[in-house]
């Protein structure tokens, strides 16, 4: 077993590293084809394209359904995010600016050209950034704009009911089954 | 139940008693005094949240630590390994959550009882050498009573294991329905000629007390019970305290010093309340049950001409001998959904090592639970399970990973011991201040090389028991460097009998101080096996009887 890739585990999940503070905000305020409260339509469009490259739509639903943008500009509204912003829009400044965009936007680039980007930029704090919030933005509560539908409980195949009761999966019943 | 008369007292008249702290033991406490008939005020920083104010908000609570708080609300904390360090200021070490009920609210409710041997293990094993390892000044035989009042006061439910420690009376509620990851946990163990058996929980598979069952959401530990079914000091003890009408709650209140007096007894508690306004709540005795961080700190931040060192700290001990209990995790990939997301954290556990063999070499013991590996949460296992198993962590593939990996994994996790040392410890940092301008926690700590040997130990246990269960993809992990924060905040004021090397009495009373009590994960002289909160309960209860007792006697 390999020690570099380690599992955290529950401990690492109770103590997850914070990237950003708190925001609250309803959903109803950004109703599918609202208006950006926070970002430009370019950079709107950018980071949407960068969204669907970490979790993308392919067979099934993915970023954009989940309206990771949404998510984004929901959390960056408050004012006491404004720092955090600025790092982001300084992050997606610097690879707008790389060569191999060949100056076009990031949303214009075909998807293997989009993917080559942010392999080469994989080590970024932007990037881990963009991986963080894309993957909060699927899975956490629709109140923060994103998880829309509940795709990301869809996805990784999370009964989103609230309760339930035993057998809750194929061992368990199958050890009633079994008697033991 | 007729509407409860809530008293107000006056802060300038004395109470019988005040309480810092509405956690596990602070309710316990409260409920006590107040129900054998003293006034109490009990003092609580956080908000009095309720059932319906609890969601399965991962974005709220675990990235924006809307309940334990960080230094994103301006409470920083600092950390270090060694005293010769300057220690780092971090968004949290010493994790609890701020509020009615304290961490209580949102733990696992994993309530195993310390066993005969966790207090007497010194003396049976000998001492070990550069440590602080001792016995308590009571056994489990004076405990017992009062681990079947927390049984059946708060709520547990759980069956007998078959060595477990004797008890007076039977569960309340039977145990929880077995899930597929202890299924996967309980055959392995049984291979391997182990003895697996229901985990008791301070969750309730039936109705007691008013309360209804379980209802199997999955989000027990890190949040808050929707339904009132976990076993929170919040909705158990607290409602009982407040409905004698004795006990008054005030929420939002920042206590930052015990005063005393002349004859060195405790006078007054002093606080900012929801306000901000300072208020002094005098009081005939003071009871602190702050939490194994706080309790320390207020203890350190109360020091006068008369207690240069900090209060109650003649010893030297207060603030040391911090123990966080060990942890490993593995995880495996089965082939059918394990589910583990679904109902309590754990519902086995093996026992079978409880004491290691002292022929290993090291000190050192725990047990082992299955579990989910990030205690269900979609948006924590989306998070960590990639770069834990090694496999993508963006595009496609990441995705189609994760649709399998979130339903068929399982963990195995192992919970063990932590040995008091005098260099591990809370003390005040010294530049970094809170909102309130009290100066952090500053957490030094380095777990002793018996106890990261014991982390391994369970570690490289728990990875064969994976193998043998069948899994795929085993993963794992334990702080082979030491751990660097945690949620069991244990021995920071430590119970003793002799005034030179522990901080309160077998009553829990402070040795320097006749009407001084401290009461929490503080109290412990040793660390158990990693589930410290149905001892800390335990302990409240009977601190909490004596206490009330020696007030009738005119001897506090």
């Amino acid at each position: 077993m390999d020690s570099a890739t380690v599992a955290k585990g529950s401990f690492l999940a109770l103590s997850l590293p914070v990237i950003l503070s708190a925001c609250q905000r309803s959903q109803q305020a950004l109703e599918q084809g609202a208006g950006f409260r926070v970002f430009e339509a370019d950079e709107a469009a950018d980071l949407t394209a960068i969204a669907a490259r970490i979790i993308p739509t392919d067979d099934t639903p993915g970023a954009t359904e989940a309206g990771v943008i949404y998510f984004l500009d929901t959390i960056f509204a408050e004012a006491r995010r404004a720092s955090q912003l600025a790092l982001l829009r300084e992050g997606l400044g610097a690879l707008r600016g790389q060569l191999t965009t060949g100056g076009r936007p990031i949303h214009e680039l075909t998807e293997a050209q989009q993917d080559q980007l942010l392999r080469d930029n994989e080590q970024t704090p932007f990037f881990a950034t963009m991986r963080y919030l894309t993957i909060a933005g699927t899975f956490s509560l629709p109140r923060y704009g994103g998880n829309r539908d509940k795709v990301g409980y869809q996805l990784i195949g999370y009964e989103d009911r609230g309760a339930w009761s035993a057998p809750y999966g194929f061992y368990d019943a199958d050890y009633a089954e079994r008697g033991e | 139940m007729a509407e409860a008369v809530f008293p107000s007292f006056p802060t300038r008249e004395e109470v019988d008693f005040v309480i810092v702290g509405s956690g596990a033991a602070g309710g316990v406490m409260a409920k006590e005094l107040s129900t054998a008939g003293h006034s109490v005020v009990l003092l609580e920083q956080g908000p009095h949240l309720k059932a319906a104010d609890f969601h399965h908000d991962e974005w709220g609570y675990d990235h924006n630590l809307e309940l334990t708080w960080g230094r994103s609300q301006g409470y920083p904390q600092t950390f270090r390994k060694f005293e010769s360090d300057v220690a780092e200021e971090r968004e949290m070490v010493c994790g609890y959550a701020h509020n009615v009920g304290g961490s209580s609210m949102h733990y696992s409710g994993n309530f195993w009882r310390f066993r005969p041997i966790d207090f007497v293990e010194a003396s049976v094993r000998g001492p070990i050498a550069g440590t602080n390892f001792s016995d308590w000044p009571i056994t489990y035989s004076d405990l017992e009573p009062y681990y079947t009042k927390v049984d059946w006061e708060v709520g547990v439910s759980g069956l007998q294991g078959p060595w477990d420690p004797p008890r007076t009376r039977e569960y309340p509620c039977p145990p929880m329905p077995i899930k597929g990851s202890d299924v996967l946990l309980e055959r392995a163990a049984k291979a391997m000629g182990l003895n697996p058996y229901p985990a008791p929980v301070a969750i309730l598979s039936q109705p007691h007390n008013g309360r209804p069952g379980c209802i199997h959401c999955g989000f027990c530990n890190g949040y808050g019970c929707e339904v009132n079914a976990k076993s929170s000091s919040l909705v158990t003890v607290i409602p009982v305290a407040l409905a004698t009408g004795n006990c008054e709650l005030r929420t939002h209140c920042t206590v930052h010093r015990v005063n005393t007096n002349e004859q060195g007894r405790a006078t007054e508690v002093v606080y900012w309340d929801a306000d901000g306004v300072e208020q002094a709540q005098r009081a005939k005795a003071v009871v602190l049950c702050a939490n194994g961080s706080e309790t320390p700190r207020l203890l350190l931040m109360s020091e006068s001409a008369q207690h240069p060192d900090g209060l109650a700290n003649s010893s030297g001990m207060v603030g040391k001998n911090l123990m966080f209990n060990g942890y490993s995790t593995v995880m495996g990939l089965f082939d059918e959904p394990v589910n583990a997301y679904k109902s309590v954290p754990a519902t086995r556990v093996v026992h079978d090592f409880y004491e290691l063999d002292p022929s290993l070499g090291f000190y050192g013991g725990g047990g082992i639970d299955g579990r989910h590996p990030s205690r269900g949460a979609p948006m924590g296992f989306a998070l960590t399970a990639a770069p834990a198993f090694g496999t993508p962590t963006w595009g496609s593939e990441f995705k189609a990973d994760l649709a399998y990996q979130f339903s068929h994994v399982a963990a195995f996790d192992g919970h063990t011991t932590s040995l008091p040392l005098s260099t591990n410890n809370i003390t005040l940092d010294p530049t970094v201040k809170d909102k309130f301008g009290r100066p952090a926690i500053r957490t030094t700590y380095m777990d002793h090389p018996d106890d990261i040997e014991t982390m391994r130990w369970f570690y490289e246990k728990t990875v064969e028991m994976m193998e043998v269960a069948g899994a795929s993809n085993i993963v794992g992990h334990y702080e082979r460097d030491g751990q660097e924060g945690n949620v069991h905040l244990l021995g920071t004021c430590r119970m003793g009998n002799d005034p030179d090397s522990s901080v309160v009495d077998a009553m829990n009373r402070a040795h320097d101080v006749p009407n001084l009590f401290m009461c929490d994960g503080s109290s412990l002289v040793t660390s158990g096996r990693g589930q410290p909160t149905m001892t800390i309960m335990a302990l409240a209860f009977r601190a909490g009887e004596l206490i009330s007792q020696a007030a009738r006697r005119n001897e506090i």
